[in-house]
């Protein structure tokens, strides 16, 4: 097996034991994510603003929703993960890796994503049967749209997680993200075009017109797709830069390590 | 193996603190399977030069290179050869066992954990972990704790454990039994290990080869036996029965040499640090002039706690 996706299968195989391990936190938030369905599902409105898709039906609120969910937890997979490592003791043996740390945390939210899409998976499918709701969604068109989104998500993850690197104890500015993602997704990126160019803005966009247009990712046009996985991998590049900026800062300082 | 050319770190001012030397152009090199023991007081540059091996801490100036591949150059294939135990205990994830976390820190190295399972089983045995396998490191004893970390670096199979007070906080059997594995480690797998630690019956019992830093600067780079012998004085303890007289003891007290160790009504003992025969022909007459019964006249050892003492507060140049 690679041996990349090697390291992707020990973060996932982590990850999936401590999830088990303290199982009760863990309902916690799954019970806190199955009841969030059954709301959106029995067409709740007051989470339409968090869900940032534009048209009230049952199937733009939940794609909405699991695309907030997703680019909060990636950006937190990577941001609060840095800082948890370091306070923790061992960041710096991440930084010995064979992988690089680009790579190792890369690894580490990919198992994150599958782990959150099979919770979410889960969950939805349960809530769906509790409410006897059927939602019609395009998967097929829908995964890639995701992933480019939260390309921006990440980056977003390793700018933050490099400035606490350096600036450490930021926890109540780096919480205020979350909001900035809400306004990102809500972003008229299909109205106004310099908003495309804002991380996760144009990927919610598209996401919007299939679930609320209808449309096929065949009928986006190749030229909207392309572009927004360049804008989505540019952000994650600009985002990475920055940690690495930073990286090399907390290195001159000595205090990589430290929290 | 290692090869540490000129090397400076200046840390630079924060919080309007002036820049801190931390390290002031050391160089040394390391050959393969060799034990040494990297020492100095506290604030000498003993970490910060371990963190710039493992790439962790950027140096102003100078080259380290391992097994001939340049840090600053190539990091990923010259850390590859690197393991470390930075953080004593702290090293490991303690919501996992110790097999989760021996499996877990191979991939992460970039070996296949399926590939290993016998090293796992290996090095939990050798730690004597192997009851504990299935225990979360949180639950484990400190001793336990810092034994895993040391577990952890060796599972990558790297040829270079660097270790920063890898027996700090332990007690005497802990501390014991981390350095007869750190024999072993040298010994039977034939791995380069350098060390920090303050505590000189570490060294004096695992490091073939010390370096003392002092103020960022090595002050001696020597074999431990070459430097028990550079600094070999000959210290006798003389203990008599009874007490000493306020004369004897005024007069034993204006010799340099002499300390008055222990006092109690039965006994009495005196060291004597014996630069020149003169100064125990000198003790003997003072014992002496009141017939005190000399009981045992008895040579003390040297250590390198006292070899260690010497040089960084004399600041003396290493042979």
């Amino acid at each position: 097996m690679p041996k990349k996706l090697l390291l992707i299968q020990a973060f996932f195989k982590k990850e999936f034991i401590i999830y088990r391990r303290y199982l009760l936190n863990s309902l916690g938030g799954m019970i806190t994510l199955y009841v969030v369905f059954l709301l959106l599902l029995g067409g709740f409105q007051g989470l339409r603003t968090l869900t940032g898709v534009e048209g009230d039906t049952v199937e733009g609120l939940v794609v909405g929703y699991v695309l907030w969910f997703f680019m909060l937890s990636t950006y937190q997979d990577v941001s609060y993960a840095l800082r948890n490592e370091a306070k923790e003791g061992t960041l710096e043996q991440l930084y010995m890796s064979v992988h690089g740390i680009g790579w190792v945390m890369g690894a580490k939210v990919v198992a994150a994503f599958f782990i959150n899409l099979m919770l979410v998976a889960v969950l939805l499918m349960a809530a769906l049967v509790t409410t006897g709701v059927t939602v019609n969604v395009d998967l097929f068109s829908l995964f890639p749209l995701v992933v480019g989104t939260l390309l921006g998500s990440v980056g977003i993850g390793f700018a933050i997680g490099g400035i606490t690197l350096v600036l450490k104890r930021i926890d109540s500015y780096t919480q205020m993200v979350q909001f900035l993602l809400i306004a990102l997704v809500a972003a008229p990126a299909g109205r106004v075009m310099w908003m495309r160019f804002l991380p996760c803005s144009y990927g919610s966009n598209l996401i919007a017109q299939v679930m609320v247009g209808g449309q096929h990712i065949t009928q986006l046009g190749l030229g909207n797709v392309t572009a927004m996985l360049f804008i989505g991998i540019g952000h994650l590049g600009l985002g990475y830069g920055v940690y690495k900026l930073c990286e090399r800062k907390a290195m001159v300082q000595g205090t990589l390590g430290h929290y | 193996m290692i090869r540490v050319e000129s090397l400076v770190k200046t840390y630079p001012s924060r919080k309007g603190k002036p820049p801190i030397k931390a390290v002031d152009d050391i160089s040394f090199s390391v050959a393969a399977g060799e034990l040494l023991g990297l020492l100095g007081p506290n604030g000498a540059g003993k970490t910060t030069t371990v963190k710039m091996l493992c790439g962790l801490i950027r140096p102003n100036s100078g080259q380290i290179v391992i097994d001939g591949k340049d840090l600053t150059q190539r990091r990923i294939p010259a850390l590859s050869k690197v393991s470390a135990v930075l953080e004593g205990n702290r090293n490991i994830y303690w919501r996992l066992t110790a097999r989760e976390n021996l499996e877990f820190f191979a991939a992460l190295k970039g070996l296949n954990p399926a590939h290993v399972r016998g090293d796992i089983d290996h090095y939990l045995e050798l730690f004597n972990l192997t009851e504990k396998a299935n225990v979360e490191a949180r639950k484990l004893s400190r001793g336990m704790q810092q034994k895993l970390a040391i577990a952890v670096a060796l599972i990558s199979q790297s040829r270079v454990v660097l270790l920063d007070e890898p027996t700090l906080g332990l007690d005497v059997q802990a501390s014991y039994e981390i350095r007869q594995l750190l024999k072993e480690i040298v010994h039977d797998q034939g791995r380069t290990v350098i060390l920090t630690t303050h505590d000189m019956n570490v060294v004096q019992d695992t490091c073939q080869r010390v370096i003392i830093v002092n103020e960022g600067r090595i002050v001696a780079d020597d074999s431990v036996h070459d430097l028990l012998d550079l600094f070999r004085v000959r210290v006798y303890k003389i203990t008599i029965q009874g007490v000493l007289t306020p004369c004897q003891r005024a007069s034993l007290l204006d010799m340099e040499q002499v300390i008055i160790k222990e006092e109690s009504p039965e006994r009495t003992s005196i060291s004597v640090r014996l630069e020149e025969s003169q100064v125990l022909y000198g003790v003997i007459g003072i014992l002496g002039s009141n017939n005190s019964l000399i009981e045992s006249i008895d040579q003390e050892q040297n250590n390198f706690e006292r070899v260690f003492l010497e040089i960084v507060e004399g600041g003396t140049q290493g042979a």
